[in-house]
């Protein structure tokens, strides 16, 4: 993965201070931006390449902040990580740009309570229609389906 | 016992229909079910056949842990079998919940939602453990 | 004007091996959209995996799905072994890869077996069925288990093979190998099945790169990826097989594609028997996992496996995620089941080579 390449990127984005950029095991470049910045960062590298391939949407709760990582690759891969408040989090949905995530942004929605704006079908994809209140992957007490 | 009972009986056991259904399994004990209907096991040289509806079906073999999703269509598919009917629960998962017990999801066995006649435990559970657990089924009719 | 019906086709049908449901809308013969509800399978594995240990967790990543466990074990104790700095002797990458090719070609032979029940080809099945069980044979013969095999350690591998047991392997590859040529060949070149199966489910190269799909799909519509090819690891960077792809997008190309990859594999185990390195077969593994995040593809069955794992320390795991290959080939459903003939209905649904236990997790 080429520092300048994303670098520009970051720069058309408007990223503001200084950027986490890390390497992590098995090829991949980690970087955090903010979470206003994901839409753009990712229609730019669309627009740079198509064939950028969306491999995961992973949400998890650190205990402090629920984190979206954006999973890429396109010969070496690329991570986006973002994170947002714990009370209601709000983030864009990218399936305009790739109708490939809404799978992904389902499951982050149901599991950690992410709220995807502009993301068109919000039904559960795994839970099932009896699930009572609560987020499985949260790290409060687990809930038991109603009933 | 009449003659009309005991040929009933023998009819019963020696032609057992089954109809197979995957509440909620990782599929395992499904691939060795289907298993049983290729040429090495062959259960129908025992006179079972598969079934596609539970309308013809006397057995009701059924796999995995019951879902939270799964335990409505599992009840239905039960209460639109004919009597006599029978279930039998193949695999560990089917049994008792196996390695999943304690997820937010899981309740357990099949025994949580249609009464079971037999139990065939393994994880996954080989073909010739399920034949075996049909052909006592067979012998336990009366 | 002819009345819209809706049809389900499932959770429990006679195409479905496995809890799926599907809604139709059907207007006369022809089906006008469709729509789908997963979940009958979820059993909530990446909420149970942080409640065990990096250790108990094997075990139950490797029942995720029957059809593809070792592969799932496989990412599963490479990302961790990753975490830990472990160097893997080669002995072991090696057994690991054995496994992993075998298992593609049951997987391949159990879905075209599938296929041609669906169609209507019962006697293709009950051949496709019965030459599987050799290759079922070969596993049972090394690990004990016919579908679930238990081989894989953090470390390594548990089972070492003997020369006895190579020579085994050999002599039923010999055995295996006339039957997959009548095998595969009765698809390639009866014309029923490629009269049944062209121009049907078709997904463009760019429908494949919008919903990321990947595996066989995406090659038979002329995306170029290989998880074994493109991250090179051992073995695979020392071994030499062809990616297959095709440029029709349909269920024939499809079938194409697993029939010549089913004759890769075939090879690749050739070429991992004649080349095992000797050495151990693992290493020992500490409990505790350093802090860290990583992510690990590897190229199952049906396509990429995607995991990503992060540690906080401890003994147990603070975050698994696991993306199965079938979960985009789902997302592509919907356009697919769109203004088909309800005949083709069970050809389309063959062709994406369902594994809900996979997609559910």
């Amino acid at each position: 993965m080429e520092l300048n390449w994303l670098q520009d990127i970051l720069q058309k984005v408007e990223c503001v201070g200084p950027v986490d950029i890390r390497r992590l095991p098995e090829d991949e470049t980690w970087v955090v931006i903010p979470f206003d910045k994901v839409f753009d960062f990712v229609k730019y590298i669309m627009e740079d390449d198509s064939t950028w391939h969306l491999s995961a949407i992973t949400g998890q709760d650190t205990g402090s902040q629920i984190e979206l990582l954006y999973h890429f690759w396109l010969g070496h891969g690329l991570t986006l990580c973002t994170r947002l408040a714990y009370e209601n989090p709000q983030i864009k949905s990218i399936t305009a740009l790739i109708p490939g995530a809404a799978f992904y942004e389902r499951e982050a929605a149901e599991m950690l309570g992410i709220g995807f704006t502009e993301l068109k079908d919000k039904s559960f994809l795994l839970l099932p229609d009896a699930w009572g209140k609560g987020w499985p992957l949260r790290k409060e007490k687990k809930e038991k389906h109603d009933d | 016992m009449s003659v009309i009972k005991y040929i009933l009986r023998w009819a019963r056991r020696k032609s057992l229909w089954v109809l197979h259904y995957n509440s909620g399994g990782c599929n395992g004990c499904d691939i060795e079910i289907v298993d049983l209907l290729t040429p090495r096991f062959d259960i129908e040289r025992l006179g079972i056949l598969a079934e596609a509806s539970p309308r013809h079906a006397d057995v009701l073999l059924c796999t995995g842990p019951v879902t939270a999703q799964s335990k409505d269509r599992l009840i239905q598919i039960y209460h639109q079998m004919p009597a006599p009917k029978w279930v039998i629960a193949v695999g560990s998962c089917g049994c008792s919940g196996g390695i999943f017990t304690g997820s937010y999801n899981v309740y357990g066995g099949i025994d949580q939602a249609i009464p079971v006649s037999i139990f065939i435990p393994g994880c996954p559970c080989r073909p010739e453990a399920v034949i075996a657990g049909i052909l006592k089924l067979s012998e336990a009719i009366d | 004007m002819m009345t819209k019906l809706k049809i389900p086709v499932g959770p429990h049908h006679p195409l479905l091996k496995e809890p799926i449901s599907f809604l139709l809308t059907v207007e006369g013969e022809r089906v006008l959209e469709s729509s789908m509800r997963l979940g009958y399978v979820h059993r909530g594995i990446e909420r149970l995996c942080q409640e065990r240990t990096y250790v108990q967790a094997v075990h139950l990543i490797e029942r995720i799905c029957g059809i593809c466990s070792h592969v799932h074990s496989t990412t599963y104790c490479h990302a961790v072994e990753t975490l830990l700095g472990l160097e893997v002797p080669l002995r072991a990458h090696y057994i690991r890869a054995l496994l992993c090719e075998l298992e593609r070609i049951h997987s391949h032979l159990l879905w075209l077996g599938v296929l041609a029940k669906n169609i209507g080809l019962d006697t293709v099945f009950m051949y496709t069925w019965r030459d599987r069980e050799i290759v079922l044979d070969i596993m049972e013969d090394l690990s004990g288990g016919r579908v679930s095999h238990a081989i894989n350690v953090i470390g390594g591998v548990k089972i070492d093979l003997d020369q006895k047991m190579m020579d085994i392997i050999i002599e039923k590859l010999e055995e295996l190998a006339p039957k997959l040529t009548i095998a595969l060949g009765l698809f390639e070149n009866e014309p029923t099945v490629s009269l049944r199966t062209q121009g049907i489910g078709v997904i463009t190269k760019e429908e494949a790169t919008r919903h990321c799909v990947v595996g066989p799909i995406a090659r038979a519509s002329g995306v170029d990826i290989d998880v074994r090819r493109d991250v090179p690891r051992p073995p695979y960077d020392r071994l030499e097989f062809n990616v297959v792809t095709h440029t029709d997008g349909d269920v024939w190309a499809r079938t194409l594609v697993r029939i010549m990859e089913t004759r890769e594999s075939h090879r690749l185990i050739q070429q991992i028997i004649s080349q095992l390195p000797s050495g151990d077969i693992a290493v020992k593994a500490k409990r505790r996992v350093p802090p860290g995040e990583v992510v690990c593809r590897f190229e199952a069955p049906r396509g990429e496996l995607f995991y990503y794992i992060r540690s906080d320390g401890s003994d147990q795991p603070a975050r698994i995620k696991i993306r199965t290959p079938t979960i985009p080939a789902l997302s592509t459903l919907p356009d697919q089941l769109r203004e088909v003939n309800l005949a083709d209905v069970p050809v389309i649904l063959s062709g994406v080579d369902l594994c809900i236990a996979c997609a559910d997790r």
